[in-house]
């Protein structure tokens, strides 16, 4: 009985971090020659956005808690990672370029930026979630609303970019950490965000959500959803497992602004990841259905291929995402896919299955 | 025997208004007691003070010595005292089976990073739960709709569905806020039959709160009587039937008084 499920654990994850691998090195190795470079930055962004959906699906969709303050967790997590590998590089090899191959040092740093930006967006979900999580529907959206607007405004008040090792030395760690570029946006950061890095993340990011929603804490996340009190009184800690979901969630939007920040051809400013941003990933997560992986998967492709096709009118593009909007409430207000996932509904139904893992 | 359920002088006030006032109950291990009186009585409050959804703005509550007093509803909850909801409330998108395991799984072990990493004692204990929420949905009948989403059952099956998830967290103690509501003479005659079933197999100690006299009647064996807040009776069946202040209660003081008319 034990060997049965430690060979299923085995087998779970080896599939699943093969799987994930393999994508990604075929993506950057393999098809980014294939698809041209215009083709390899669309399925950056895809990528992406893909992380911000499947984050914010956590918060908005599973444990239907209504945030509307994710860019501010992708700022902080951007931002976090965006200083750590620049002033890193500096000081490490006195210069902001790129330094390495593949998988060389710079790679390595850029890497553990990542996971520090998951980290500082974390805390920052902590810090919001604490007291904010007493609140309920419009309040608690007001309040995330907040503190996204709060961090574009704060990093706005920031200074200009140290340029040389030698002023990072001799400046204090306080200046260091409030030299990010102001409004303008954070200059110089070296470009190590390619396919490869960008879809191991949505390997990760993908195992982490679906494993999540098919566990002991996904089911109490859905049930918070379903009807607070009644989970309460079936002895769900639900303040405690609401504040899980924000620090989780936060994490990955963390993640997503680390990418972000390193991708070519952007400059991090915080103007791109005000409530535009937020809204843009909430109208991912509406349109794919509160609760579904695939959905959120198929909204973020859709929506991120659909603005890069219409270019000639993208002027509007809000106002069709609107009349989309009052179109999917009055016919599925429940999203393309409600709560089911992709394989659940209509012909692809089975019935009595086992969950997967 | 001894006492599992033991309140002191418990009150709650909304206001001006107090809607419990010097409530005071012992139920014996393994008892099964009503909760009677009329519309507004306050029987519902008494509910929502035993699982902390109020806090009591005096007296206390014991579980098995334990004091339950200023603990939140999970804590309650944990501690063993599980309910079920006059207006159902389950979790309707979630399947039959998932309602079961959301209550069981206050006694998982797997953590986080089991879940995450999907170790064997996820995979152990999954499968675990998932037998025993079967077998539990077996008891009520409900295993063969165990994957459809639970808003998709008929309203008996939805009742017995909430008894079946309270269950699940293996209470000592279980509330039951009005189990017969809306059903059928036939559905309620099973549900009596369930309650004296479930009670001898999870050694249960219940509290029933009911509307339907020949249901409490036939099942408890202790019933309190609850009017204005206030506990007007109590004893067996019989004669709380019997009792005038129970009769004055639920159809009004006999006519010389002058107040006969309901308000």
């Amino acid at each position: 009985m034990n060997g049965g499920a430690a060979v299923r654990s085995v087998k779970s994850n080896a599939a699943a971090i093969a799987a994930g691998v393999l994508f990604a090195v075929l993506l950057q190795f393999v098809l980014r020659g294939v698809m041209g470079p215009f083709v390899s930055k669309v399925m950056l962004d895809i990528g992406i956005n893909i992380i911000l959906a499947l984050s914010l699906n956590i918060v908005n969709g599973f444990t239907g808690q209504f945030s509307i303050g994710h860019a501010g967790f992708m700022a902080v997590g951007g931002y976090a990672a965006a200083a750590i590998t620049y002033y890193g590089s500096l000081l490490l090899w006195g210069s902001a370029a790129i330094h390495g191959d593949i998988m060389g040092p710079g790679d390595m740093l850029f890497l553990g930026a990542c996971g520090a930006g998951g980290c500082a967006a974390a805390l920052a979900g902590l810090v919001v979630g604490l007291p904010s999580l007493r609140l309920r529907g419009d309040y608690l959206a007001i309040v995330t609303l907040g503190f996204g607007e709060i961090i574009r405004v704060l990093i706005q008040q920031t200074g200009d970019v140290l340029l040389t090792a030698d002023e990072v030395r001799s400046a204090s760690p306080g200046t260091v950490l409030t030299s990010l570029g102001g409004s303008l946006g954070f200059p110089g950061i070296p470009f190590y965000t390619n396919l490869f890095w960008v879809w191991i993340w949505v390997a990760v990011t993908l195992a982490a959500v679906w494993r999540l929603k098919y566990s002991g804490l996904g089911r109490a996340f859905l049930s918070i959803r379903e009807d607070e009190l009644a989970a309460e009184a079936m002895g769900v800690p639900t303040t405690r497992v609401k504040v899980t979901a924000f620090v989780i969630s936060a994490f990955f939007a963390g993640i997503a602004g680390a990418l972000f920040a390193h991708l070519v051809g952007t400059t991090l400013n915080p103007g791109e990841l005000g409530f535009q941003k937020s809204f843009d990933i909430i109208i991912m997560v509406v349109l794919g259905g509160m609760g579904s992986i695939s959905g959120s998967i198929i909204a973020a492709i859709v929506l991120t291929i659909l603005p890069e096709a219409l270019r000639a009118v993208a002027d509007y593009r809000m106002i069709a995402y609107a009349v989309f909007l009052i179109a999917l409430m009055i016919w599925r207000p429940s999203g393309l896919f409600g709560v089911r996932e992709l394989w659940e509904l209509g012909p692809f139904r089975r019935r009595g299955e086992a969950k997967p893992s | 025997m001894s006492t599992l359920l033991e309140t002191e002088g418990l009150g709650l006030s909304f206001g001006g208004l107090k809607a419990v006032s010097d409530f005071s109950l012992r139920i014996p291990e393994g008892g099964l007691h009503g909760l009677i009186g009329p519309n507004g009585a306050g029987k519902t409050t008494v509910f929502n003070l035993l699982t902390g959804v109020y806090k009591p703005g005096s007296g206390t509550i014991r579980l098995g010595g334990k004091l339950l007093n200023g603990l939140k509803p999970h804590q309650i909850a944990r501690a063993g005292v599980m309910r079920t909801f006059q207006n159902i409330r389950l979790f309707g998108e979630l399947s039959v089976l998932d309602n079961v395991k959301v209550a069981r799984g206050q006694h998982a072990r797997a953590g986080f990073i089991h879940s995450m990493l999907r170790l064997p004692r996820f995979h152990q204990e999954e499968r675990e739960m998932e037998e025993e929420c079967l077998n539990l949905l077996r008891v009520f009948d409900l295993e063969k709709r165990a994957h459809e989403p639970a808003r998709n059952l008929p309203y008996g099956d939805q009742r017995r569905l909430e008894i079946a998830r309270a269950l699940a967290a293996k209470p000592r103690l279980l509330l039951l806020d009005e189990p017969a509501a809306g059903m059928n003479p036939s559905e309620k005659q099973d549900l009596s039959d369930l309650i004296r079933r479930i009670r001898l197999e999870f050694h249960l100690t219940v509290l029933l709160i009911e509307h339907d006299m020949k249901l409490v009647m036939g099942v408890c064996e202790h019933i309190t009587v609850l009017d204005h807040g206030c506990v007007i009776a109590g004893g067996d069946p019989r004669a709380v039937q019997d009792d005038p202040r129970v009769i004055e209660a639920y159809l009004g003081a006999p006519i010389e008084e002058g107040q006969g008319a309901a308000p």
